[in-house]
Order: structure tokens, then sequence, then C-alpha cells
């Protein structure tokens, strides 16, 4: 007995356990690696060749051109404004809902948390299906408009940008909503009853330890909201009108309808620079926020 | 700000504010469950009359959503098994060896969490279009395979993170070998994590909608791209009761993984709380 022991664990080379360890290491992660760099690396890296190549093979940027003119450039333009309004109510809305289950107790936090995890996992497609049949002419907003008198009822909210910033606000908001309660649980409560210590008013605290607080957090739940909302078209093209294409409705049409794969790719590649864009700023606000958290702490 | 005192005009605002937000979250899903009793499906709200006519009708004959359906099931179990197998293998190497370059890797697995899905989705079409697979559900699979592998390693590595490796070394350090130690302690108390990589693979393949659409074909058609073929091209009403079912499956399968937590965390926090829910919805912790 004592013989195994110190022939299986402690006494072991340290070098030997190392090696074996590495080796295993490798070995584990080898079909992750594998999977991922032929699914999702090499189809990606080869979007991009192909958005470089004309039909005849040779190198062009011609691609580019046409995704930057025109149209495509319009859809360019629509895609960044809705991704942005859609980001900016899913912020705001998603603020007022987080602080507001922070504040509840325990039993009421987590049944609204569960309103808002819920709809997260049940398909954007019936999500949007169900705004289609509220929004509508006949629908139950519209109807209680009515019944409320407001004025200028019956309101056309369904295939114009309204329906379209409705409906995707309301599938980016839990995201947004699940992000910012885990930034306000950070938030040292004791810095708050100091500051009030001192005499601020709940203005003042508000504005000048709160929000600085949890501004990087604000930041990035905006951001991420926003580099989602970028690559998705689901709701646009079911709720929005023509005006309302997306860049990702536009590659699917440009592959499916048009046959067009080297224009799609320009676009994605275009849709990709934009994400990648939108997290390297995530990346360097979360970076900022940390090393101004580290400052204050020494 | 939970310890200082608000007016009670404030607060009553923040609360009726933030309950017209939630019901904003949950209007579009009561709507449908409410619609697909509805005799009248489309216009009418409260409807006037009680039907089941959209469920029966689901399953008439030339209904396109039974294919559509096992079409999305079997691709949704596919996608499941070689998940767990990647989730379980890369969660192993994060977690319990020496890694080499362990943030490269980190940083693939996040990559399909994080870039555009339609851009995967268009290199999908790329890869698999020359190869003849467009259609079959083996290439789906493989296709969801690339967005809900990530999410069972965030899992599986946070399930093996939480799990006290003092046992296995006091295990093996009693003359337990390798598999011994992997069959009789990491698997009991990695179980629920798996169970939760699981139906969190099946649903992320099961509703995934870009890749399908890019890599299916005129016969097979995944019950997304049915859903959204409907709501564009042929209204065809019996889309809400297949609707509601997702629903109910959907709120199923969140039932069963916060129970299985719930089980797994030996009962000592109630099953209904904050971080439970919103642990649910952030399987990995460190995702973003």
């Amino acid at each position: 007995m004592a013989a195994t022991l110190t022939a299986n664990a402690p006494a072991r080379p340290r070098k030997l356990l190392a090696s074996r360890r590495t080796r295993a290491g490798i070995l584990y992660a080898l079909p992750v690696v594998v999977y991922l760099l032929v699914l999702f690396v090499y189809p990606i890296l080869s979007t991009l060749f192909l958005s470089l190549k004309n039909t005849d093979g040779s190198l062009t940027l011609q691609w580019y051109v046409d995704a930057l003119t025109g149209v495509n450039l319009s859809v360019l333009f629509t895609t960044l404004r809705i991704s942005a309004e859609t980001a900016l109510f899913s912020l705001v809305f998603g603020f007022i809902l987080a602080n507001a289950i922070s504040r509840l107790k325990p039993l009421w936090a987590g049944v609204a948390m569960l309103i808002v995890v819920v709809p997260h996992f049940i398909s954007a497609l019936v999500r949007t299906y169900g705004w289609i049949i509220l929004l509508g002419d006949k629908g139950l907003v519209n109807e209680a408009m009515a019944k409320l008198w407001v004025p200028g009822a019956p309101f056309q909210l369904l295939y114009n940008e309204i329906g379209v910033v409705i409906g995707t606000t309301s599938v980016m908001l839990p995201y947004t909503v699940l992000l910012l309660y885990g930034v306000m649980r950070g938030v040292d409560r004791r810095l708050l009853a100091a500051a009030a210590s001192m005499g601020a008013g709940r203005v003042t605290i508000f504005r000048r330890v709160y929000l600085p607080l949890v501004a990087p957090g604000l930041a990035s739940a905006g951001l991420l909201s926003f580099i989602l909302s970028l690559g998705y078209y689901i709701t646009p093209a079911l709720m929005g009108g023509p005006q309302q294409t997306m860049i990702a409705s536009l590659i699917n049409q440009q592959v499916m309808k048009q046959n067009q794969w080297n224009g799609a790719a320009a676009e994605g590649v275009i849709l990709l620079l934009l994400t990648f864009a939108g997290l390297l700023l995530v990346k360097l606000i979360t970076s900022l926020g940390a090393s101004r958290k580290k400052r204050s702490a020494s | 700000m939970m310890e200082l005192r608000r007016t009670v005009t404030g607060r009553i605002t923040l609360t009726a504010v933030a309950t017209v937000i939630l019901l904003f979250l949950a209007l579009p899903i009561v709507v449908i469950i409410v619609t697909s009793f509805s005799s009248n499906a489309f216009a009418a709200f409260p409807p006037k009359a009680w039907t089941f006519t959209w469920y029966t009708s689901l399953f008439a004959d030339g209904s396109k959503w039974p294919a559509a359906l096992s079409l999305s099931a079997l691709v949704a179990a596919l996608s499941t098994v070689f998940s767990l197998v990647i989730g379980v293998t890369a969660a192993t190497a994060l977690t319990r060896s020496e890694l080499p370059l362990r943030s490269a890797v980190y940083a693939l697995v996040l990559g399909p969490l994080l870039i555009p899905q339609i851009v995967t989705a268009l290199g999908l079409f790329l890869l698999f279009e020359p190869a003849s697979m467009l259609g079959s559900p083996l290439a789906i699979a493989l296709g969801h395979t690339v967005l809900a592998s990530p999410i069972a390693v965030l899992i599986l590595v946070a399930t093996l993170r939480g799990i006290d490796e003092r046992l296995e070394d006091a295990a093996a350090s009693m003359g337990a070998g390798r598999l011994t130690i992997a069959r009789r302690i990491t698997f009991p108390l990695a179980a629920p994590g798996m169970i939760a990589a699981a139906i969190f693979s099946f649903i992320t393949s099961f509703d995934e909608f870009y890749i399908s659409q890019f890599l299916s074909s005129v016969d097979t058609v995944t019950l997304p791209v049915q859903i959204y073929n409907s709501l564009t091209f042929d209204i065809d009403p019996s889309v809400t009761a297949i609707s509601a079912i997702l629903i109910a499956f959907a709120i199923l399968a969140l039932a069963l993984v916060a129970l299985v937590r719930w089980l797994g965390s030996g009962r000592q926090e109630p099953l209904l709380s904050v971080e439970n829910t919103a642990g649910i919805a952030a399987p990995g912790g460190e995702a973003v």
C-alpha cells in the first residue's frame, strides 16, 4: 500500500507528470480544435477569399465597391440605423428593468427574472409572430388604443420601422437585462452608503457614484446588442418592408435568389469587420473599466 | 441604491415602468398561446370562440409540419451527440490538463458565439455546396454543432471547475485508476452539467434558423425554416399551433434544466431565485 502511494502521486518526477498532463490536454482538445478549424475557421477564410476573387479567378475589389455603393450602401446604413435604435431601446429598457429587479424581494426578483429568461429561449421566429398578431390593424395594441380613444388610432405598426424596432428590441432585451443585472450586482453598495453619509443627495449619488460605476457595463451591453442586431434579419424581414432590408437579409437574397456568391461574401466580410470593430470597443471599454476599478481600489 | 430611502412616487413609477417592460417581453408569447385556441386565427383578439382545429390541422394530409418537425428533431439529436463529445473532451482539456495555447483554444470556442450567424451560415454553405451536401440532415447537424458545441464547452467547463479536484486526487491516492475515477467520482458529479449541456445543445440546434436556411433543400426543411416560410409566403393558420407547441417545449426544457440544477446543488438554494434563473441564461458565466 505504501509502495503504491509513493509510486502514484506526489513523489512522481514533476517534469514527467507535466508532460503527461500536457499530452492528455492536447489529445482532449483535439476534437473541438479540429472541428472548429474545419467547420468554422476554414469556411470563414473561404468566404474572405471568395469576396476578393473575380468570377474568372483573378483578384478584385469590385465586390466591395458594389457592396458600398447604390442600394447596397443604403442597406448598410439601414442596418446600422436599425441596430443603433434597437441597442438604444434595449439599453434603456434593460437598465430600468435590471435596476427594478435588483431592488425586488428575492421571490419577486426570481419571478421577474423568469419572465426575462423564458422568452430568451423561445424561438425569435415565434416571438416575432406574436408581435405580428399584436401589432396588426385589428391587433390587441390598436384595439386597446381605439378603446382608449387615442387620437389617430389605428396606427400603422407593421411593415415599417416602428414594427421592426419593437420586434427586434424585444428579441435583444433579455441579453441587456441579464448583462446589466450582473453589472449592477457588482456595484459595491458601501460606496453609495458612504456618499450618502457625506451628505450627497439621491440625484448626486446616482450621477456621481452609481452611473460612473456602471458606465462601462452599460457601454458594453449597448454595444453587444448593437453587434447582435447587425447580423440579425428574422424580425426585420417579417415585420418590415423593403425599406427595412438588413445586410444579413441581403446576403441571403444574393445567395438564394441571385446566385451571387462573391457579392454575398463581400457583404459577409463587411459585417464581420463591423462586428470585430464593435467587439474591440467592448474589450477596450471593459479593460478601461477594470483598470479604473484597480486604481480606485489601491 | 437600495439602502437609500426613495420617495413613494418614485418607487411606484419604477415598478409600473418595469411591469410594462415585463409585459413587453411576455405579451407576444401569451398572445400566441391564446390565438392557437382561437377559432379565428388572425383578426379579433381576444377570441370569440375556442377550437383545437389548428392543432389537428398540423397532422392533416399534405401538411408540411410532421416532416419539418421530425427533421428538426433528428438534426437536433445528432447535433446534441456531437456537441457532448466535443464538449466533454474540450472541457476536460481546459480544466484538467496542462494545455498549451489555452487562451487560443478559448478564443476559438467563443468565436462562433461572437461572430454573426449569417456569416457562419454563408461559410458553411460554401463548404457544403461543392460537396453536394445541401439538404443532408448530417450537413445541417454538423453546421448546428458549430453553434451548439461552444455552449456545451462553456457549460461543462463551469461544471468541471465546480467539482473539487481533491475528490479525484483522494480517489487516486486510494488506488483508483483513471477510468474508475471518471466513472465513480467525476461523472456522477458532472451529470447535472452534462444534462444541461445536452438540453441547451438540443434547443440551440432545434431553434437554429440561418444555417438551416442556407443548408436546406426543397425536400428537407427544418421547423424554423418552415415557420419562416409560412409567415412569409403561404399564410397557414396552423403556424399558431406549432408556435404554441414550441413555447411549451421551451418552457419544459428550461424547467428540466432548473430541476436538474436544483437537484445537483443539493437543494440548498431555492428552486426559484435570481441567481438560479439568471445562471440558466448565462451557462458559461464567462462568455462575454
